[in-house]
């Protein structure tokens, strides 16, 4: 049992960078091979694979404007995976992005539509109230977790399936944030429309419009890989991921560490969510189904970079040009689902190489432990 | 002692290995190993920890497949594939480290994974038979988790004898056991021996043991056979050098890591006790529970500058729980911790560290290092819980430090880079050595140092904790290898049940009384503690 806590699991472990030709060839398969079952798929549904890829392009980069979508789709997404990146890397795992996600965002619906003042104060708020929504809701299982060792895993996927309830509620509570103008139709269930001075603003370049959500999440990501890479913080989350024992004996207490972790990696959850809704990548009001997926993708974008945060960046804009990709897919006859399948494989093409690697790892260290036994260890049968 | 001379019938071989080569990548673990068991016969298998008597002995039981080679059971040519074949064969193992369930009772210990119906009234009667055929009385109702070191071995062995194996093999036993529990297991083989004329294989590294228990011997050294022949050809000196391979003093550091107790204590000079130095660790009423056993209970010591102290006793008996207060991992019910005059927090973070406990631990991938680390983040871990979360981590000073305790340790490493974790164990322990010790500790606690190590590698451990003490460091010694202790060690503390039940300086140390404290059995009283027949 002991043994375990100093083993590194898939996700953590650092991978034997020796052998890259192999690691490059194991990557180039499987990649071809989600390509190859990518292209069947399409086929089989009566698509042509090279007019997919092609609308595919056209929706996410090369049709005019496409770009900058992308980039505003990709903010939420890097954000979400930052947060995970630095909770996994302590040994947390925060499976309730989705929920931090909405909560984040209905912070941020009422700080949009119930702040008064000026245009900056109001999206700063939005922003600010959106990290406090995600935070509390990641708080909750930092809590039980301090105080009844609860397995973060459990509660903070089951907060997840609190917070769409508990979202709802509030869109039907005019004192909350259900639309309050009585002329609507059908307001329940409806946030108010986002007022244009609560937007974030966009960055207008060569002809694309970039949420500067987008620049949000770049600052944020700088500045937690900067935390994690050069300063004690990062070091000390990294030893409680490693050996939370070790980090014991050498002063890094585990309990307000790890609480700190989960709570600011829900935090940026709720940014996400708050860029989402005052970025208007998401539409231009808060519904049932806002959160749309952002926090599953965003938690699968942090397991693909293998939680280094600078490679969250290109992966988090591969996910957004499948997002993005996919509304131009209708012209081709392929049922725009086809791109989930195919975010699907990718995701499983980019696991197989380090878990392939993992595991001759791992066979290598056994079988160089038994070689060592006799030299190194006890004799123990 | 039964010499080979006066054996009633000329023994029958039982099991014959011939040519034996097991290889793991370019380490050779056996080469050419030949061994016979011969029944109504205690063989004795000496050699240093990484001789290869582990892996002949796996040969046998059918957990490793050799390489190349031949065995021979009853004259008959054989392939042991699993340890189910070699128990059809009628090989038995005792093995070193319990393979009980604690959470069960003695009988069902002892029947698990047997395929008839279970019958709880004929396992009872199972053991108690075995136990009073063979002196090994055990309450086949007792829960095994209740029962001590020397308890559970006997039931081992009891599970061991039930399925009358023919031929026995016991490894390393007497490492848990105390010396005067290790005399009654070597009445229990004599026994074996004689009266059932079994093959009995005896696997040791300790000199004394080879020497009192054996008829015949078998000496390996780097995986190859050196010596055999009658236990009696050979004396101390001559087993001595043919486990090491070159001649040995015997006296000092290589007495104590062969296991030859005798010399050690003998030799023992006056020490010239510290008594007027400053006391730099006490432990006062040390009161710790475990999932709800008591497993420190109302332990105290004290440590004075300059003078290694040695905590004698069978594992088990609360040393792993205090290593884990002196690395503030665990927090005490009642009692303090004192070091250097300041009372330390128990379990606080980091505490005991800051306060000036260095800590070479039993298992140094426990909470020692972070495999995942480089070399020098792992030397400078003791600086990352200091200072604010936000200050930037001193990379060039790590690697500076880092470069000057590899060459002054002799750290063999591809650089301050280099995972740890590709580090071999003698010098990951020697990285753990070098941060405990650059460190500049007041006290520094050894828990099994030399666990595992070739006889050089315990060498110079023992010059380190000796170097250490002599700067006036405060050296607590916490070893169940009882010669360790006797030699390094200026005073000696019995540890049992939790609790220290004798002292003594190493100039009185008598191993007898030792043992018998290390049993609980206390020198004013004659009841006992825990275990009532030890």
């Amino acid at each position: 049992m002991r043994d375990l806590r100093n083993r590194p699991g898939l996700l953590t472990g650092r991978l034997s960078t020796k052998d890259s030709s192999l690691t490059f060839a194991l990557y180039a398969l499987s990649l071809l091979g989600a390509l190859v079952i990518s292209g069947a798929l399409v086929a089989a549904t009566g698509g042509s694979a090279p007019d997919v890829l092609s609308a595919l392009l056209d929706g996410s980069v090369r049709s005019p404007g496409a770009w900058g979508l992308t980039l505003t789709t990709a903010a939420p997404l890097l954000l979400v995976a930052i947060g995970t990146i630095v909770a996994t890397r302590a040994g947390l795992v925060n499976i309730g992005q989705e929920g931090q996600v909405l909560i984040g965002a209905a912070f941020a619906a009422y700080a949009a539509v119930r702040l008064g003042g000026p245009g900056w104060v109001v999206v700063t708020g939005a922003l600010l109230f959106g990290a406090v929504g995600g935070g509390a809701w990641a708080g909750i299982a930092a809590g039980l977790r301090a105080w009844r060792n609860v397995p973060e895993v459990l509660t903070t996927l089951l907060l997840t399936f609190i917070a769409f309830p508990l979202v709802t509620f509030g869109l039907s509570q005019a004192a909350l944030i259900a639309d309050r103008d009585t002329t609507r139709q059908n307001q329940l269930n409806t946030g108010e429309i986002i007022p244009g001075t609560a937007l974030l603003p966009d960055v207008h370049l060569f002809g694309n419009a970039i949420d500067s959500g987008f620049l949000v999440a770049i600052g944020l990501s700088a500045v937690l890989a900067y935390l994690i890479s050069r300063t004690l913080l990062g070091t000390r989350v990294d030893m409680l991921g490693y050996n939370p024992r070790a980090a014991q004996r050498f002063g890094v207490a585990a309990g307000p560490l790890s609480a700190a972790v989960l709570i600011g990696s829900g935090a940026t959850a709720g940014v996400a969510g708050a860029v989402l809704l005052t970025g208007g990548a998401a539409g231009d009001r808060l519904v049932f189904g806002f959160s749309g997926n952002f926090g599953w993708d965003g938690l699968l974008v942090a397991l693909l970079a293998r939680n280094r945060i600078l490679v969250a960046l290109p992966v988090a804009l591969i996910f957004a040009m499948l997002r993005t990709g996919s509304s131009f897919l209708a012209a081709t006859g392929v049922d725009r689902k086809v791109t989930e399948v195919v975010q699907a494989l990718l995701v499983l093409a980019l696991l197989i190489p380090p878990a392939v690697l993992f595991i001759r790892d791992r066979r290598r260290a056994l079988r160089s432990s038994n070689q060592k036994t006799p030299a190194t260890a006890p004799e123990a049968t | 002692m039964v010499s080979v001379q006066d054996r009633p019938s000329p023994a029958s071989v039982a099991v014959s290995v011939r040519g034996l080569t097991k290889r793991y990548g370019d380490v050779v673990a056996c080469s050419n190993v030949d061994l016979d068991l011969r029944r109504g016969e205690i063989h004795g298998v000496l050699g240093e920890n990484g001789a290869g008597k582990s892996t002949l002995m796996k040969v046998l039981i059918g957990l490793v497949q050799p390489d190349s080679g031949t065995l021979t059971v009853d004259d008959a040519r054989v392939r042991i594939d699993s340890p189910a074949r070699a128990g059809a064969l009628g090989i038995g193992m005792v093995h070193q480290h319990f393979s009980l369930v604690d959470e069960l009772r003695v009988w069902e210990n002892v029947v698990l994974g047997e395929r008839e119906r279970l019958d709880a009234r004929h396992a009872r009667g199972l053991v108690e038979s075995i136990g009073e055929h063979y002196g090994l009385g055990v309450d086949p109702d007792a829960r095994v988790g209740d029962l001590t070191a020397g308890m559970r071995q006997r039931v081992e062995i009891i599970k061991c004898l039930r399925r009358d194996p023919s031929i026995v093999i016991f490894d390393e036993p007497t490492s848990v056991l105390t010396p005067q529990e290790s005399e009654q297991l070597f009445g229990v083989l004599r026994l074996a021996v004689e009266r059932e004329n079994k093959a009995v294989a005896l696997v040791s590294h300790k000199l004394d043991e080879i020497r009192q228990a054996t008829d015949t011997v078998t000496i390996l050294r780097r995986g190859a056979v050196v010596e055999d022949g009658p236990t009696a050809r050979f004396d101390q000196q001559s087993l001595a050098q043919a486990m090491i391979g070159r001649a040995v003093s015997l006296r000092g550091d290589d007495a104590a890591a062969l296991g030859a107790t005798d010399i050690v204590v003998t030799e023992a000079t006056a020490a010239s006790g510290p008594v007027t130095a400053p006391t730099v660790l006490a432990v006062e009423n040390a009161v710790f529970d475990r999932y709800g056993h008591r497993v420190l209970d109302g332990l105290d010591l004290d440590v004075r500058a300059g003078e290694i102290v040695g905590i004698a006793g069978v594992e088990g008996n609360g040393q792993v729980e205090l290593a884990d207060v002196l690395s503030s991992l665990v927090t005490l019910d009642a009692g303090t911790v004192i070091v250097d005059g300041v009372v330390v927090p128990t379990g606080r973070a980091g505490a005991m560290g800051t306060a000036g406990v260095g800590m070479i631990p039993e298992d140094r991938h426990d909470a020692g290092c972070v495999l995942d680390m480089s070399v020098a983040e792992n030397l400078a871990l003791a600086s990352v819980g200091v200072g604010s979360w936000l200050r930037r981590v001193d990379r060039a000073k790590n690697e500076a430090d880092a470069l000057r305790l590899i060459d002054e340790y002799e750290i063999r490493c591809s650089g301050p880079d280099a995972p740890f974790h590709s580090l071999s164990g003698g010098n990951q322990q020697r990285v753990v050595l070098a941060r405990e010790l650059s460190a500049d500790p007041k006290v520094l606690v050894a828990a099994q140092p030399t666990r595992g190590l070739d006889v050089g590698a315990i060498e110079f451990m023992g010059e380190q904790l000796r170097a250490a003490a002599a700067r006036g460091v405060g050296v607590l010694l916490i070893s169940s290898e009882l010669e360790e202790i006797l030699h390094l060690a200026d005073r000696i503390l019995v540890l049992h049940a939790g609790r220290i039940v004798g002292e003594m300086n190493r100039t009185d140390a008598d191993v007898e009384r030792i043992g018998l404290l290390m049993g609980g059995v206390t020198t004013d009283t004659t009841t006992t503690e825990g275990e009532a027949d030890a």
